[in-house]
């Protein structure tokens, strides 16, 4: 398998001999060089055109419009924006203590989900790398969790999590802990929260570490072996460099799906207790949809795209450099 | 190496093989245990489902698929997710697909540009989309309608799906095209006849996993729809969010039993497809 970089190649110019000289070649009618280019114009505007056009509507023009709401006051009466306000929505967005507290709140999330489920996913995938015959209906079986939807998951496990009558709690009880308010005490909710996500995502990152491990070459680790590697040596030494660029590029893909959190918090706690996981997706959700405050919300809303923006660019450097270094 | 020393290596390569084997599946079975809670409950009485010690088994029960079912109109909204979910990944597929052909194989200025673009795109929080998609549906007078949240999935299928099949095109062979290219065969022709049917594997899976992205959407849904086109997410994020009449776990887990099961069986019929699509699409650029 190839795991070379998220970031897309440079197109290289020479790969497409343009139609006409091929055409030539073929020994065809030599239609104009003008409708040539005419008809490959309009292929490529054929392909591409519809995408384009709907990519333009639906998500350069709402980003826009986000950005013209963030410095404008929105008429309750006629749903639309007015007005020239300057900053004072972003004013109103980073002094607002529930906004700090949301992006905070998202941070930890984030510091505490994506590392556990990194190396929970590459652990458990390491640990099925074995030759088994039914190696591959275990590998089927993790797709479950992985398809479950995420409000589902949120509301099954805020079930299995009840204080009372959770099926968790019970079983823990056999090993002499809790019982636990899992839901209801602010820390152990953020907790609650990681694991909920935890076991949806994890089986995701099993599975593709699975895929890149069958794909490492295994004369590296027979040659280690030979050599009487122990294992932990073979693991820091070859292993990980080896898996350097799927580890990152995995790394972008759940990043790019966990800033999105939002369902999961939304059905198991829907923010609380307190403001305890109040995710940054949720808390601009309730501030636009419930507290009807569309202008601030908005300004909320560039301040989040623009850091995962930066994020998203910072990580993908760092993969890119990743991969080279090995 | 004398004998003895190699057949105690092997009994302890083969002792670590099977406990790697035992742990790998007593955790996949960790992994699955909610969701079979989930079905088991669903087949509860409620006497059964809020009891202490947990019951395994109980008496058998379908009321809760058949009383909470009718009266939440959950039969509707499911209509109604499969309608957008199938919808939105069959347009974003078809749109997405193209347009991921032209940027790996029609030389387009500024190609590498629009792949930084797509991708990018990938991380804007759907929030960012949120405030905006409502106020123009709303003065569009299109909420709560079925092609409105189609639209609206498009925003992050399309990206999802042309960066798939753009690295999988990429990776064909230029040959196949070219020379249908050079029996006469207009590009629209080749790529209808020759790309698409070879693809397929890669076709079928991004479609499946689009469908499921739109199948479990929740915030789109939640303010582009209220009764009409209302999906089965916010029906369970109601149920899940209501705990004034009690905790409804019966109507819960058989809601969330029936959205799962569909997914699950769809996805274990092509798992091989959908796993190599996965690996291919994280890792593939």
């Amino acid at each position: 398998m190839r795991t070379s970089s998220l970031l897309p190649k440079k197109q290289e110019a020479s790969e497409i001999p343009p139609p006409s000289r091929r055409t030539v070649k073929g020994g065809y009618s030599q239609p104009s060089r003008a409708r040539l280019k005419f008809n490959d114009l309009l292929s490529k505007w054929t392909f591409l055109g519809p995408t384009t056009l709907l990519l333009l509507a639906l998500l350069a023009y709402p980003i826009f419009y986000t950005i013209q709401i963030s410095f404008s006051e929105l008429n309750l009466a006629t749903f639309a924006p007015k007005g020239w306000v300057g900053w004072e929505n972003y004013k109103d967005a980073i002094t607002d203590p529930g906004f700090l507290n949301s992006l905070k709140v998202t941070g930890i999330y984030l510091v505490l989900a994506l590392p556990l489920q990194m190396v929970l996913g590459f652990g458990i995938a390491y640990l099925l790398n074995v030759e088994w015959k039914w190696r591959g209906l275990v590998r089927a079986l993790f797709l479950i969790p992985m398809v479950v939807a995420p409000v589902v998951a949120g509301g099954v496990w805020k079930m299995l999590l009840d204080p009372l009558w959770g099926i968790v709690n019970y079983m823990l009880g056999f090993v002499g802990i809790g019982p636990l308010n899992w839901l209801g005490d602010p820390n152990l909710a953020m907790i609650s929260i990681v694991l909920i996500d935890t076991w949806r995502w994890t089986p995701f990152i099993v599975l593709i570490a699975s895929a890149a491990m069958l794909a490492l070459p295994r004369d590296v680790f027979e040659a280690a072996a030979v050599d009487g590697a122990r294992w932990w040596h073979t693991l820091i030494h070859v292993s990980l460099p080896l898996l350097a660029s799927a580890i990152g590029a995995v790394f972008v893909v759940r990043w790019l799906g966990a800033v999105k959190m939002f369902d999961i918090a939304l059905a198991a706690t829907r923010g609380g207790p307190g403001q305890s996981t109040n995710v940054v997706n949720l808390y601009i959700y309730e501030e636009a949809f419930r507290s009807l405050k569309f202008a601030e919300s908005s300004a909320m809303a560039v301040i989040v795209l623009v850091l995962t923006m930066i994020m998203t660019m910072i990580f993908l450097r760092t993969t890119k450099k990743l991969e080279d270094r090995f | 190496m004398s004998a003895s020393t190699l057949t105690i290596r092997k009994r302890k390569v083969d002792a670590g093989r099977w406990f790697r084997i035992i742990a790998g599946v007593a955790i996949c079975l960790g992994f699955l245990l909610p969701v079979l809670w989930m079905i088991s409950t669903s087949f509860k009485l409620p006497t059964d489902i809020f009891t202490t010690p947990p019951k395994i088994f109980s008496t058998f029960t379908m009321d809760n698929y058949t009383s909470y079912m009718q009266q939440a109109d959950i039969g509707r909204r499911m209509i109604n997710t499969v309608i957008v979910a199938v919808g939105a990944g069959v347009l974003s597929l078809t749109l997405g697909t193209m347009a991921g052909y032209a940027l790996s194989r029609l030389n387009i200025r500024g190609g590498a540009t629009i792949g930084v673009l797509i991708l990018a795109s990938r991380g804007v929080p759907p929030i960012a989309l949120a405030v905006p998609m409502f106020l123009v549906a709303r003065n569009l007078g299109i909420t709560d309608m079925h092609i409105t949240l189609i639209l609206a999935y498009c925003t992050f299928l399309i990206p999802y799906v042309m960066w798939l099949m753009r690295s999988f095109f990429a990776a064909l062979p230029k040959e196949l095209e070219e020379s249908a290219m050079l029996d006469g065969a207009s590009r629209l022709t080749t790529f209808f006849r020759i790309i698409v049917p070879i693809s397929m594997p890669g076709i079928v899976s991004t479609l499946i996993f689009s469908i499921i992205l739109a199948w479990e959407e929740l915030l789109f849904a939640l303010i582009l729809t209220n009764r009409n086109a209302a999906t089965i997410p916010v029906a369970i994020a109601g149920m899940a969010a209501d705990t004034e009449n009690g905790a409804m776990w019966g109507a819960l887990t058989a809601v969330g039993t029936l959205t799962v099961i569909p997914v699950v069986i769809f996805a274990l019929m092509v798992q091989k497809h959908l796993i190599n699509g996965l690996a291919e699409g994280a890792t593939k650029g």
